[in-house]
């Protein structure tokens, strides 16, 4: 005879139910990577404050723990210059992009509510950042191995490409789980959060290398200064 | 009990059936509430437009705009009255003009949620008084339009459920809600051309109306930003 109780089914990643302990930065951070479906439905129906904060806390962490590795690469200043200005201009490029979150929600379907917006933009910028924090050991040792502020720019924006992926997936799977309305489709809304996220990076520049003023003095398209980086790169191996 | 924003998400939603029933309706508050959502959400959208210029175009360019989609809806009312009537919309004057109301209304919503974008934009133009301020009036003439022409098209798309089940086909419903765009935007770009200054010229002064409203197109503006930018 078989003692042996039958195999649980395997949990789905996205179930809507609520987190099984009380909502610390562990358990939100496990949640998150491991259950996010359980942060969705704390932040819609359970916890929702507790569990904000702790997104918040995480997210402003880890991005400054990142940027202390960007500023890495020109030292001195730039050890705590990086660190605000990526933790600043993330929370900006969130703040001018949550009305057409909203909105876009809205014309999918969702039956919205500003703050239950305002918590899963949180998430998925909260596991955006907590990738990138991962991924930091990665640039700490390219940003010790080079001078070269191109290639370090190209690795960044990669890492973040990256991050941001997941970030935004978990973005689109939250609103099909909030509103079973509301289909996923925030593609033009995606493309319009990658320019003023890119944008915000250049008018906060330099974050990578050094300047002698703490913002610039010169407004550049991201496109323009990107090519000005690379050009310089470039003339610098002739 | 009529309760507007309920009323306003549905309409973002795309609820064709709740929109169905507010075309029936004999009351006009709805009317009155799109017709304040364009006023306000227009009104936000055109300060970012003139800012660039100057605060006190930012002011015009307020006011103006939501009067240009005023008088768009209004001029063109008979029009896209007998064009929904001749292509099978199934809707009246009064019906058809009270949907495109409500599309302008879900037009002006998203263009009030992308302002603080806009607004960012801004801050990355290089300024009039810099030396590159053509440049500047290019980049800003060129977002502005795309951004608008994109909401426009949303508006406009809202509707599509509605225009199926009250004209019974999908097909109909593109043809009608084509002929209202096109329609639309033809006047409206012309009316816009009229009403000009709205992000205003670097090199002209700071004005309500242009001395001379009725010279030139346009078209023909935004073909010469194009070939400035490329």
């Amino acid at each position: 005879m078989n003692d042996e109780p039958p195999a649980l089914p395997p949990r789905h990643s996205f179930e809507y139910v609520p987190m099984d302990e009380p909502p610390t930065i562990w358990s939100v951070i496990s949640a998150l990577l491991k259950q996010p479906g359980q942060v969705v439905y704390e932040l819609l129906e359970g916890r929702a404050a507790a569990v904000l904060g702790a997104l918040a806390l995480v997210a402003i962490a880890s991005l400054a723990l990142y940027g202390v590795v960007i500023g890495s690469l020109a030292g001195g200043a730039q050890f705590w210059i990086a660190p605000a200005k990526i933790v600043g201009g993330s929370a900006l490029a969130a703040l001018i992009c949550l009305p057409s979150l909203f909105v876009f929600l809205c014309l999918n379907g969702a039956d919205a509510r500003l703050r239950h917006v305002v918590g899963l933009l949180a998430a998925s910028i909260c596991l955006m950042a907590i990738l990138l924090m991962s991924l930091a050991p990665i640039a700490w040792i390219f940003s010790q191995s080079t001078d070269s502020v191109a290639l370090m720019a190209t690795l960044h924006i990669l890492l973040w490409i990256v991050a941001l992926g997941f970030g935004l997936r978990l973005l689109s799977k939250s609103a099909v789980i909030a509103w079973s309305g509301a289909s996923s489709r925030l593609g033009v809304w995606t493309c319009i959060y990658v320019l003023v996220c890119l944008q915000m990076m250049t008018a906060v520049r330099p974050i990578i290398g050094r300047a002698e003023t703490f913002l610039p003095s010169e407004k550049q398209f991201f496109l323009t200064h990107w090519m000005h980086v690379i050009g310089a790169s470039a003339s610098n191996y002739r | 009990m009529f309760d507007a924003s309920k009323r306003l998400l549905r309409l973002l939603a795309g609820n064709a059936a709740a929109q169905r029933a507010w075309l029936d309706e004999r009351d006009w508050r709805w009317a009155g509430v799109c017709g304040a959502v364009i006023f306000f959400g227009g009104g936000i959208y055109g300060a970012t437009l003139g800012l660039w210029r100057d605060g006190l175009q930012a002011v015009f360019t307020a006011i103006k705009f939501p009067l240009l989609v005023f008088l768009t809806c209004g001029a063109n009312a008979a029009f896209n009255g007998c064009l929904g009537q001749l292509l099978g919309s199934g809707m009246g004057f009064r019906q058809t003009t009270l949907a495109i109301l409500m599309s302008f209304a879900v037009t002006a919503i998203v263009l009030a949620s992308v302002a603080p974008i806009m607004l960012f934009l801004l801050w990355n133009t290089p300024p009039l008084a810099e030396g590159n301020a053509l440049g500047g009036h290019s980049i800003t003439l060129l977002a502005h339009v795309g951004m608008i022409a994109f909401a426009g098209v949303i508006g406009v798309h809202r509707l599509f459920r509605l225009v199926v089940q009250t004209s019974g086909s999908a097909p109909a419903a593109r043809r009608v809600l084509l002929g209202w765009l096109v329609g639309n935007l033809l006047l409206g770009t012309q009316l816009a051309w009229v009403l000009r200054p709205f992000i205003g010229s670097p090199a002209l002064a700071v004005e309500f109306f242009r001395t001379d409203p009725l010279r030139g197109s346009f078209f023909e503006a935004v073909w010469r930003a194009l070939h400035h930018f490329f």
